[in-house]
């Protein structure tokens, strides 16, 4: 135990010296923080202003379509300013109108600011999304809509800018709207159907649709609006009936009376296993890199010799199964005690009416760690890690142990890829249905076990299924790790061609 | 007599139809430097192998400084492969130090003892380099290092001077001496005949797996007759029935080589030369080397070793 030892300490601390354990405990959360993060950057900064023309041969929509526009401007302005509100450090022109969580009383604010409302110290409003421009210089709402879009196609291709007092611009789109729009819209919108007629967008960017979106909207509501009016209709009345919704509450017979109601900690309690299956999932996948790595080094170095003159390769194979298991536990305790943390820090000091006036995202870091505390989700995954990590570290190192290179282990690896993808394709379904057919068959198969039983965890499966599958998957990593044992000692020191199958299987019987 | 270091009875290893090694039986006595002499694919490696239990016989039986199995011993044992290879990217220290560990140092007495080990062999401003940034000569020495860092009793060096510059060949021949000079038992592989000459007490050769020679280097050049080389001053033959000889050749400079039977004394022929009134120019008694008892007893297997 001694030597097994004495090899675990040398791969731990050999592993954990490697960049790429480094770049593996640090990529994982700064990838969860750039995805929260660079949307909102995005929406922030990098889109752009666009800017876009408007030939209106209606005369009466491009009003309408402006005000919505303008409407929609300001609601972003709010949003910012609320989001201000809640972050500035000087609170002081806010003071009445932000409550103890930081809420912004918007409408209050209105009031009592008047029209100077925006001009808050320290406040920018966000750049306008959309801006209207007049026809470039030489192009004029003159002829056909075509002969129009033929002008300004060397505007629209980028061909040429836009020049203003601002700058140049490049012009983004052009909407033209024709003379019989209104006869043109048809009941119900034959959408994807083949249009030739109608409301002309013309745009060199297809990704970008907000701007298309947000001309569109007005124009079906005020077509609507005026179809409505043309049969005699109070429009008004229509919009508000319009609106009306049956009211849905979502129960748990499981809970206790007059504590069904179903919340976001009940729906999180699903979900939250999904998150372990992934982080399960990358944890073996990188221990596994690490493991072919340092199993390839001492065989295509030759070290192994020297290796086995000392151990017997039982012992070593189980100190590096050890080793970079404690290097793979040391990266994912790394990630979790960071989710703890936040957790933690952002829980601190909010009491639970803080917590509902914040609303329901507010709430989540209390939710997850009432969850943690109240279930067994953390040590199951623990020992589903365990189970799971020595199954198929036992498999890697096995594999690893026949190849010279690390080229040859690819070709393995992939197969086991392959195999292990499975888990992630089921794992949407298995939330939905997680004591159904195709959760409780997966679950029966071991190397399936570990990530189908943990997305189950918070279902309350049946008590035969969790100790028989965890029974069986004991007993099936056990006989991993026995032939990888056979295996290993053959083929560690085996150089040439990496056995075939059937070779494999007699290395397995021979004593 | 002492328990012998190592004992070989009828060792055999078998690859399918292959024999690579073929009833074996050796003895190497305690404290002394024994030579593992034979071609490519002789079976020298596989042989050290299944002394050092990592591989195992097919039949036979090894017995290891009194054990029937070496990993029972493994501390009172160092190794170093044919093939060198080292941790890339870890320091040199570190890894002699990790090997000697291994081998049931404790890490501290393991770590001095690394860096004693490096002074004393000229390596002392490498000692945290890490393996990879050292020329292949440096890191050799540091594999045969890590070998010997426990201070085993009986030390197994595959191809050792492999590799090497003459410099550094050296260095190894006398890691080999201070070794014996301490008592310690040394078996080493090569195929380099001078190293063998200046160092074993006793060699074996074998090719094909099978025994050839096991003696001592003299005993070896003892299986070889005994050569004489003369030129004579006239020119022409000597006369064939000098005492003793049993064939002559002409060099191509001139000089002439006798072929002495078992026993036959140079000496006597140099007197029945003087008694015959043959003037000489030269007369010389040559020894048979390793290179030639190697060569005459591999034969044709040696063809490819000769041109190391």
């Amino acid at each position: 135990m001694r030597y097994v030892l004495l090899i675990a300490w040398r791969e731990f601390v050999e592993t954990i010296k490697t960049r790429g354990f480094w770049i593996g405990i640090l990529l994982f959360p700064a990838l969860i923080v750039l995805g929260v993060l660079v949307p909102r950057l995005i929406e922030k900064k990098g889109i752009p202003t666009r800017h876009f023309v408007m030939v209106d041969r209606t005369g009466t929509l491009a009003p309408v379509i402006r005000t919505a526009l303008a409407e929609r401007e300001l609601r972003r302005q709010e949003e910012a300013l609320v989001e201000f509100a809640r972050t500035a450090k000087y609170q002081e022109p806010f003071s009445y109108f932000v409550s103890s969580n930081r809420v912004l009383d918007l409408p209050g604010w209105k009031q009592s600011a008047g029209t100077n409302w925006l001009g808050v110290r320290g406040f920018v409003a966000p750049k306008p999304r959309f801006a209207e421009v007049p026809l470039p210089e030489g192009v004029r709402d003159e002829g056909s809509l075509e002969t129009v879009a033929e002008a300004l196609r060397p505007w629209l291709r980028g061909d040429r800018k836009l020049t203003s007092a601002a700058g140049e611009a490049a012009l983004f789109a052009a909407v033209l709207i024709p003379t019989n729009l209104a006869e043109l819209a048809a009941r119900p919108n034959p959408a994807g159907t083949n249009v030739t007629a109608g409301l002309q967008y013309w745009s060199e960017n297809l990704a970008d649709t907000a701007l298309l979106e947000a001309v569109q909207t007005p124009v079906n509501a005020e077509l609507r609006r005026r179809a409505y009016e043309g049969r005699g209709l109070d429009a008004a009345l229509v919009r508000g009936i319009e609106q009306t919704r049956a009211p849905v509450v979502s129960l748990n017979p499981k809970k206790a009376v007059g504590e069904e109601q179903v919340g976001l900690s009940d729906r999180l309690r699903q979900w939250l296993p999904s998150a372990f299956v992934y982080l399960l999932w990358i944890a073996i996948f990188s221990v596994a890199q690490m493991l072919l790595t340092s199993v390839i080094e001492e065989k295509s170095n030759r070290i192994i010799e020297v290796l086995l003159s000392s151990v017997t390769p039982g012992e070593l194979m189980l100190g590096k199964l050890l080793g970079i298991a404690a290097a793979g536990l040391t990266m994912l305790a790394t990630w979790i005690a960071g989710m703890l943390l936040v957790i933690a820090w952002k829980a601190a000091g909010v009491t639970p009416e803080q917590a509902a006036a914040a609303g329901a995202m507010a709430n989540l870091p209390l939710d997850v760690a009432a969850i943690l505390r109240t279930t067994w989700l953390l040590p199951a995954f623990v020992m589903y890690f365990l189970l799971g990590y020595l199954l198929y570290a036992g498999l890697i190192i096995a594999l690893g142990s026949t190849c010279n290179t690390i080229k040859e282990a690819q070709s393995f690896m992939s197969v086991i890829i392959v195999f292990l993808m499975v888990p992630l394709f089921t794992m949407t379904f298995i939330p939905r249905d997680p004591n159904g057919t195709l959760a409780t068959a997966l679950s029966w198969i071991p190397p399936y076990t570990p990530f189908v039983m943990m997305n189950r965890m918070t279902a309350d499966p049946p008590l035969r299924d969790v100790i028989g599958t965890l029974f069986l998957l004991v007993a099936f990593t056990g006989f991993v790790l026995w032939g990888a044992g056979r295996v290993f000692r053959i083929g560690i020191l085996r150089t040439g061609q990496p056995p075939k199958l059937v070779e494999l299987l007699r290395w397995l019987r021979k004593p | 007599m002492h328990t012998p270091a190592l004992e070989l009875r009828e060792v055999t290893k078998t690859y399918g139809a292959f024999t690579a090694v073929d009833r074996l039986s050796l003895s190497v006595p305690a404290g002394c430097v024994y030579g593992f002499l034979g071609p490519n694919g002789a079976g020298k490696t596989t042989t050290l192998r299944m002394i050092l239990e990592i591989i195992r016989p097919t039949q036979g039986t090894i017995s290891v400084l009194g054990s029937p199995s070496a990993l029972a011993v493994r501390r009172r044992i160092g190794y170093l492969p044919e093939e060198k290879g080292l941790y890339k990217k870890m320091r040199a220290w570190s890894v002699i130090a990790y090997f000697a560990t291994l081998k049931g140092m404790s890490p501290a007495v393991a770590t001095r003892r690394a860096h004693e080990l490096l002074e004393r062999y000229g390596l002392k401003d490498f000692a945290d380099a890490r393996t990879e940034a050292l020329s292949k000569g440096m890191g050799q020495k540091v594999q045969v290092l890590a070998a010997v860092a426990h201070d085993p009793e009986f030390v197994i060096l595959d191809e050792p001077f492999s590799g090497l510059d003459p410099v550094n060949q050296t260095v190894m021949e006398d890691i080999i001496t201070d070794l014996r000079a301490r008592g310690r038992t040394v078996i080493f592989s090569t195929h380099v005949m001078a190293h063998a000459e200046r160092l074993c007490d006793r060699l074996v050769i074998i090719a094909r797996g099978r025994k050839l020679f096991d003696g001592t280097p003299a005993e070896a050049r003892g299986t070889l007759p005994r050569r004489v080389r003369l030129a004579l001053e006239a020119g022409g033959e000597p006369a064939a029935d000098l005492p003793g000889v049993l064939g002559r050749v002409q060099l191509p400079d001139g000089q002439w080589e006798l072929q002495l039977g078992e026993g036959a004394d140079p000496q006597a022929v140099l007197a029945a030369c003087f008694a015959r009134q043959i003037r000489l120019r030269s007369f010389s008694a040559e020894e048979a080397t390793l290179h030639d008892v190697f060569v005459k007893l591999v034969g044709p297997d040696a063809t490819e070793a000769r041109f190391r």
